[in-house]
């Protein structure tokens, strides 16, 4: 169910431009949610399920 | 000239004695419009070098369409880590190819080769390393999630 792609952003700048990736690490997950920078796993998480937009039940994930 | 110091070299041979099952990097090359395809290729084959349970499997992103529409392979160079594993049928051992879903797209070098040698680890002991928590979360997705992690060589 999830798949990951690391992509060196200078050697794919077409991407790069497309996702406006200005800094590194950037992370998009499922080509619409921009996550910039490094996180921890128990923020980064979180974060992706709720930029795509899958609330999940677990005390783990903030509710909006 | 080998990329790997043999310092380095050394210290990937042990780290990958404990390596379990098979891993299979299935690399995706182009003879044209490829800059960085030879360094990738030669990365990988270093690599592949260290230890006897890690395979390199070439295939020409142009030509090889199965596997460039099994792995959904975008464009090149790319690399897909893949698991190697046995199971018995009718008692004859078989091997099957466990894909993870994960890929570079790029030259694995810098900290992004240090990430490599962290997936081969993962992918050939079949454990992501995320903590209970975080996969009970992630195993009730219902839809796919597709990451793209942009990095820089540095």
């Amino acid at each position: 169910m999830v798949t990951a792609d690391m992509v060196d952003a200078s050697e794919y700048p077409e991407l790069a431009d497309m996702y406006h990736v200005y800094g590194v690490p950037l992370t998009v997950a499922n080509e619409k949610v921009r996550i910039e920078g490094g996180m921890p796993e128990p923020m980064f998480i979180p974060r992706v399920l709720q930029g795509i937009g899958v609330s999940i039940n677990s005390p783990f994930v903030q509710k909006d | 000239m080998p990329l790997l110091k043999d310092s380095d070299r050394e210290q990937l041979q042990k780290e990958f004695e404990q390596l379990e099952n098979p891993v299979k990097l299935v690399f995706f090359t182009q003879a044209l419009d490829c800059d960085y395809c030879p360094l990738t290729q030669q990365v990988l084959e270093e690599l592949a070098g260290l230890s006897d349970k890690i395979q390199l499997q070439i295939q020409n992103f142009a030509i090889d369409k199965e596997p460039v529409y099994e792995y959904k392979i975008a464009r090149a160079p790319a690399t897909a880590v893949v698991r190697v594993e046995t199971q018995m049928v009718d008692g004859v051992a078989q091997t099957r190819d466990r894909d993870y879903g994960i890929r570079y797209y790029g030259v694995p070098a810098g900290f992004e080769f240090g990430a490599l040698v962290s997936d081969v680890l993962d992918v050939s002991r079949g454990d992501s390393g995320l903590t209970a928590q975080s996969k009970a979360v992630l195993a009730q997705l219902q839809e796919p999630l597709h990451l793209q992690v942009f990095t820089t060589p540095t």
